[in-house]
């Protein structure tokens, strides 16, 4: 998957890589692929609720070793 | 759209970081969310002020949460309210009685304070929440 963006947030506890997210998307353009970088075990699901709640896309979500790999594409 | 209001009567660490953590969450969320200022929460608005110190009951975790705090594992309860603030959608209520008696005026307060405001107009702007915390 094409990558344009990556925001690494490991090792920040709820709500730092929620906000690290937003904070990127509100700079990104529609249709660009952010990559989170997670080890709170509450990110994926914080993720997937907040993208349904504002309209973005969660495509994805690995686990590799201790980090969650949380694909998201930017809606709007 | 949901809507959250939260009275913060404390100026304490342990309470303003959760507190912020919720409207701003809530903000992102594309939720409309408010906060009002009463009493000791007031303190935490005034210019200046960095909140270090957690409800007294709770000292023996003050040091760890501290740490939390300045290695970035937790953001500031400033970081956070401020990322809440540049959504457009959370708003800052300062209690107005609580100004009159702690001798502050608004230029005393940081600038992202919305409004000064009495207890029937914060409650006229928060009657249709659908969440409402106290916290103090």
């Amino acid at each position: 998957m094409k990558v344009d963006i990556v925001v690494d947030a490991r090792y920040k506890s709820c709500p730092g890589p929620l906000l690290a997210l937003a904070e990127a998307v509100m700079k990104a353009s529609p249709g660009q692929i952010i990559m989170l970088l997670a080890t709170d075990p509450a990110a994926p699901r914080d993720v997937k609720e907040w993208a349904s709640s504002v309209g973005h896309k969660v495509l994805n979500i690995e686990k590799v070793d201790e980090t969650y790999q949380i694909y998201l594409e930017v809606s709007r | 759209m949901p809507k959250i209001s939260l009275i913060v009567a404390s100026e304490k660490l342990d309470k303003l970081l959760p507190a912020a953590t919720l409207a701003t969450t809530a903000a992102i969320m594309g939720w409309e969310s408010e906060m009002f200022f009463t009493f000791w929460g007031l303190l935490a608005l005034k210019r200046g002020y960095e909140p270090k110190e957690v409800s007294s009951d709770y000292k023996v975790y003050e040091d760890s949460l501290r740490r939390a705090i300045s290695s970035g594992a937790i953001p500031s309860w400033l970081e956070v309210l401020e990322q809440g603030k540049k959504t457009g959608k959370l708003k800052i209520y300062a209690c107005s009685t609580t100004m009159d008696f702690l001798g502050l005026k608004v230029e005393d307060l940081v600038d992202y304070v919305d409004e000064v405001v009495g207890a029937a107009s914060f409650l006229s702007k928060a009657k249709d929440s659908d969440i409402t915390l106290f916290i103090s």
